[in-house]
């Protein structure tokens, strides 16, 4: 092109000139290499960046525990954390890894059954079904509407609570939804007991706190019907049975704080709320679980807390303080008894997950997760005798 | 000569000289050029800014593309980032590694960000109803408002005084069930000219596309849209001293929002319905040595959301308010002083109570030239909200032309800047933070631009080459509460530090009765979190999510005996989706061709043009999940009668 500017100038003019048209050329030619060179024919999808599969190939997936990351609504990121307790090292991604696909959107939690892993991804609206042998799917079971918590009637069927309209009835043989029970409203956790199951029920998703009607329902596990149904306090997110066979619900009071948190104990015999522990209100609680004699529950509440059954009031004072995390997951291992809890970071990048002792309160382990580590699955579900 | 078209004022005394000679503001690039001897000049970098960046893209880009949104048109000719979340849906801009709100885009000088939110979708702003951009960068557009840290992206309508009448129907058929209808009519004399345009917008958006989700080939649910707006522009002018100017826009959209590959809820529903309306009136007194301008627009929205889990309306009004004068009266020395007032009003039903806001502020810039090659820039401005002091917001400038004979510019400025909180950031049911503080930016800036017209005017190159350090510091991000992890609010607790270089290269070459235009942006940015939101976190100095570390775009358009050929190729970088850079989005490229005739019959053009967009039919994402067109085509047929005086 120089050869355009060499009629009119000359001098300094002319040098400088044809120096920046040339730089220009040149520059531009860089450009178009550099971003030719750097084309791909592969379609344009998120990647996950570096993996660390399990090591040894016949890793079974059945000497460790699981983190389901819930990953970001709409962000697609959800994933399984697997640690080895062999060798204490967690491992990323691990459904993406040997599925070649996205796990999907919001993982929302996993359970064990007969050597299955079912993992309920909400926001997806699918259970995917994988086999611990080497976690690769079974199934994908579709046609849930938003679903929450898997719990199992025994090693054929099992309930999916889901956010709206029903809960899903679940053939483990054929892997498909068979029945739903209609339920006007947003169910969460279940527990079962005898041959119902008690599952609470939050109210209407859409509405305010002040507005929902929140209970415990009450199902008949042989007919699949809603038998009954127990008032409870505010928002009745988590659900654990004791010892003496008695219910325990975390009403966490709204997450806008329209009312005060409470802890209260159900007798599903009588089908009565029996007692009600009230807290303060000063921070909203998340989670529930108990320890594997079911004589001690713990709760989430900014610290984790932990009260025998046998208490008189809640604990003023936290087992294992916050200090400077912001837990997000919590749950108690049920053979060993330890805390388990997880640190979603700022949700925007991968959260940590913590081991502590349940006497000292002292952290035992930690382990780097996906986004947003929200629950834990520790291992093949007991069917409950009782 | 024939009339070169050439909206702008150019700087340069070749480019001036030019302009003497010719009839002013045609916009008719494609007919102009039919009788092509000499390079259209229409240098898009300015270097008459006084030492802050501009950058312009004209007719002769927009015409074309009636059928498009800015956000197509910025992501495919500048260098300001565009997210976008699928064809038509919602794309919201970045520039030098900043977020959407730290983007102002004004419509006439005034700014259309939405007060609840602090950003506009940029799909919302179809071609049809402007016709000029102007690319303020950085500290630029300082004067006239605060906040843009990135940048303002200033949509422009002028009247052109030689135009008699000046009539544009086009429509464009375009895959995947999409059309667009324009119509454009220009009427007027020397001192009066009326502008209305009319634009409808509808699309199905059922494009395949490969889900690996589900493993099938889908087709796109849930994307339909219609959208249509019609302006009109009334311009009067008497004796050369008094400008008058009315405007009003009103745009209706109502457009549904598709899932993403990983959503397969059977029952999905997600729709926006959006009216708005934005009205200016402005009077220009012109003086010899002074110009004064009084500006009064009113800008209503209202908002209808709509999703499986909401169902909510927002409603907003902005009254903005500007007096601002321009005197050249001293010695070398040009002042343009003014005041803003703005009032917004939103009634939200995610907000506790109806909210106002009041935004007095004073401003000035004052250009200093003590000697021909040499300009100083002082801008000043403070804003008073809701009655209290904001803190002072200053740049300066300064531009060194060293070569009398060589159109080559150096700029350099330095500067303050704050950005105010969102109403909802602020006042959000629940989760706002009335407590929060202006982000705070410190810029420098430096540039280099060159342009050179050849003798025989058959060659015409301009280059550009700026680099830009910014340090942004008490940035608002939502974040969970350390009450509640459920809890979210926004604090002022972050820290980006970006810096980068932006180069460009237009040219212009005639030979054989052709014509042949390149232009080339690249843009390199490193924008990285400089702060932990929470200790535990391990992003400080990476690269902030979505955000591209290099993006290019080129075109080449060939012109002969009214055929025209286009080949646009745009490339954006890998982008994270980690704050520790783990997760990403590859790097990808996107070539579009454009193919066109135009046959003129005296005043009447009829011009037929195919594009095709995604040439190579790449299967992307943007976004993560949310999927992208294959190869899609489009045909328009565009009428334009045209009379100008003199004719």
């Amino acid at each position: 092109m120089s050869y355009l500017l060499t009629s009119g100038s000359v001098g300094i003019n002319s040098i400088v000139n044809r120096f920046i048209s040339s730089f220009s050329v040149l520059l531009f030619g860089i450009l178009s290499i550099l971003v030719v060179s750097s084309c791909s024919k592969d379609p344009i999808r998120p990647n996950p960046g570096p993996i660390d599969p399990p090591s040894d190939d016949s890793t079974t997936f059945s000497k460790g525990f699981f983190i389901v990351n819930e990953g970001n609504f709409n962000w697609g990121n959800a994933s399984v954390t697997y640690i080895d307790n062999s060798t204490g090292t967690a491992h990323q991604n691990v459904f993406q890894e040997v599925n070649h696909r996205p796990l999907g959107d919001v993982a929302q939690s996993m359970k064990i059954m007969n050597s299955r892993g079912y993992i309920v991804i909400n926001a997806s609206n699918r259970v995917e079904v994988v086999d611990l042998k080497d976690f690769k799917t079974i199934k994908s079971i579709e046609g849930f509407n938003s679903p929450r918590y898997i719990e199992f009637v025994d090693s054929t069927k099992a309930y999916v609570t889901n956010l709206y309209k029903d809960i899903s009835v679940v053939d483990l043989v054929t892997m498909t939804i068979t029945k739903t029970i209609q339920t006007p409203e947003w169910t969460e956790g279940m527990v079962k007991y005898n041959n119902y199951m008690f599952v609470t029920c939050i109210g209407e998703f859409t509405e305010p706190s002040s507005k929902r009607k929140a209970k415990l329902l009450i199902l008949d596990t042989k007919e699949d019907k809603i038998i009954d149904s127990i008032p409870t306090a505010t928002e009745p997110i988590g659900i654990v049975i004791d010892k003496k066979m008695k219910l325990w619900v975390l009403c966490s009071g709204g997450w806008d704080g329209y009312a005060a948190p409470a802890l209260i104990r159900v007798n599903p015999d009588l089908r009565q709320v029996e007692k009600a522990f009230s807290f303060s209100s000063a921070d909203i609680p998340s989670r529930l679980d108990i320890n594997p004699s079911r004589d001690t529950i713990y709760y989430l509440q900014n610290g984790i807390y932990q009260m025998p059954v046998t208490a008189s009031s809640a604990p003023s004072q936290p087992l294992v303080s916050s200090a400077n995390h912001l837990f997000y997951g919590m749950a108690i291992h049920p053979v060993d008894g330890t805390i388990f809890a997880t640190d979603a970071i700022d949700y925007v990048q991968s959260g940590d997950a913590f081991q502590y002792s349940s006497s000292t309160g002292a952290q035992l382990n930690s382990w780097e997760t996906g986004r947003i580590p929200s629950s834990f699955c520790f291992g093949e579900t007991q069917i409950s005798k009782k | 000569m024939t009339g070169i078209g050439n909206h702008f004022r150019e700087p340069l005394f070749l480019i001036l000289l030019l302009i003497a000679t010719c009839n002013a503001a045609s916009g008719q690039h494609i007919q102009d050029t039919l009788k092509l001897k000499e390079v259209e000049v229409k240098a898009s970098f300015q270097i008459h800014n006084e030492g802050f960046k501009e950058v312009r893209l004209d007719s002769t880009i927009l015409l074309p593309r009636l059928d498009a949104k800015l956000s197509t048109i910025l992501s495919q000719y500048s260098t300001v980032f565009i997210k976008s979340y699928g064809a038509n849906n919602l794309a919201t801009p970045a520039f030098r590694g900043t977020t959407a709100h730290h983007t102002i885009i004004e419509w006439n000088g005034i700014n259309i960000n939405s007060p609840m939110l602090g950003q506009i979708d940029l799909s919302m702003l179809p071609v049809a109803q402007f016709q000029g951009v102007e690319i303020l960068y950085g500290a630029a557009g300082l004067s006239r408002n605060s906040g843009a840290f990135g940048g303002i992206i200033n949509l422009k309508t002028s009247p052109d005084w030689n135009n008699r009448l000046n009539l544009i129907v086009s429509q464009t058929l375009a895959s995947f069930h999409n059309y667009t209808t324009t119509l454009y009519t220009e009427v007027g004399n020397k001192n009066f000219q009326s502008h209305t345009r009319v634009n409808i917008n509808t699309g199905k958006n059922d494009f395949p596309f490969y889900n690996d989700y589900t493993g099938q080939r889908e087709k796109l649910t849930n994307g339909a849209y219609t959208q249509y707006g019609f302006s009109e522009d009334i311009f009067g002018k008497i004796n050369n001293k008094h400008l008058i100017t009315a405007r009003v826009w009103y745009n209706y959209s109502d457009r549904d929002n598709p899932p993403q590959t990983v959503n397969i809820t059977p029952y999905y529903a997600e729709n926006m319905k959006e009216n708005s309306f934005r009205s200016l009136v402005e009077y220009k007194y012109i003086h010899r040595k002074f110009s004064g301008t009084i500006s009064s627009a009113l800008l209503y929205n209202h908002l209808h959301y709509m999703s499986n889990t909401d169902d909510t309306k927002h409603q907003y009004y902005s009254f903005v308010n500007r007096i601002s004068g321009n005197y050249t009266g001293f010695d070398k020395v040009t002042i343009r002083p003014g005041i803003d007032l703005k009032y917004d009003w939103v009634n939200s039903e995610k907000y506790t109570s109806r909210k106002q806001r009041n935004v007095l502020g004073g401003f000035i810039e004052i250009n200093y030239a003590p000697a021909d090659a040499v300009t100083f820039t002082l801008m000043a401005r403070n804003d008073v909200v809701d009655g209290e002091l904001m803190p002072f917001i200053p740049a300066v400038g300064v531009e060194v032309k060293p070569f009398r004979k060589i159109n080559l510019s150096l700029s350099a400025n330095l500067s303050r800047n704050y950005s105010y909180p969102s109403l909802n950031d602020l006042y959000w049911e629940l989760w706002g933070n009335p407590e929060l503080v202006p982000e705070v930016n410190y810029a420098a800036e430096g540039g280099i631009t060159w342009n050179l017209l050849n003798p025989s005017k058959s060659f015409f190159i301009e280059t550009e080459l700026s680099a830009y350090y910014m340090l942004m510091q008490d940035m608002i991000v939502w974040s969970p509460t350390t009450t509640s992890s459920l809890i979210w609010k926004p604090e002022n607790i972050s820290e980006v530090l970006s810096r980068g270089i932006e180069a460009g290269i237009n040219s212009t070459i005639v030979f054989w009765k052709s014509n042949l235009d390149i232009n080339v942006t690249y843009n390199y940015c490193r924008s990285t979190y400089e702060k932990e939101t929470n200790p535990n976190g391990s992003s400080v100095g990476k690269q902030l999510i979505y955000t591209p570390i290099h993006t290019m775009n080129a075109s080449l358009r060939f012109e002969k005996r009214g055929y025209y050929f286009s080949y646009l190729f745009h490339f954006i970088g890998r982008r994270y989706l980690s704050k520790e850079n783990v997760e990403y989005m590859p790097g990808y490229n996107l070539s579009n061709i454009f193919l066109g005739k135009s046959f003129q019959m005296k005043d009447f053009m009829l011009s037929l043009q195919l594009e095709i967009n995604n040439l190579f039919g790449l299967d992307y994402q943007s976004i993560a999940y949310s999927p992208m067109p294959g190869r899609n085509f489009g045909i328009t047929l565009r009428g334009n009668f045209k009379k100008k005086s003199g004719q």
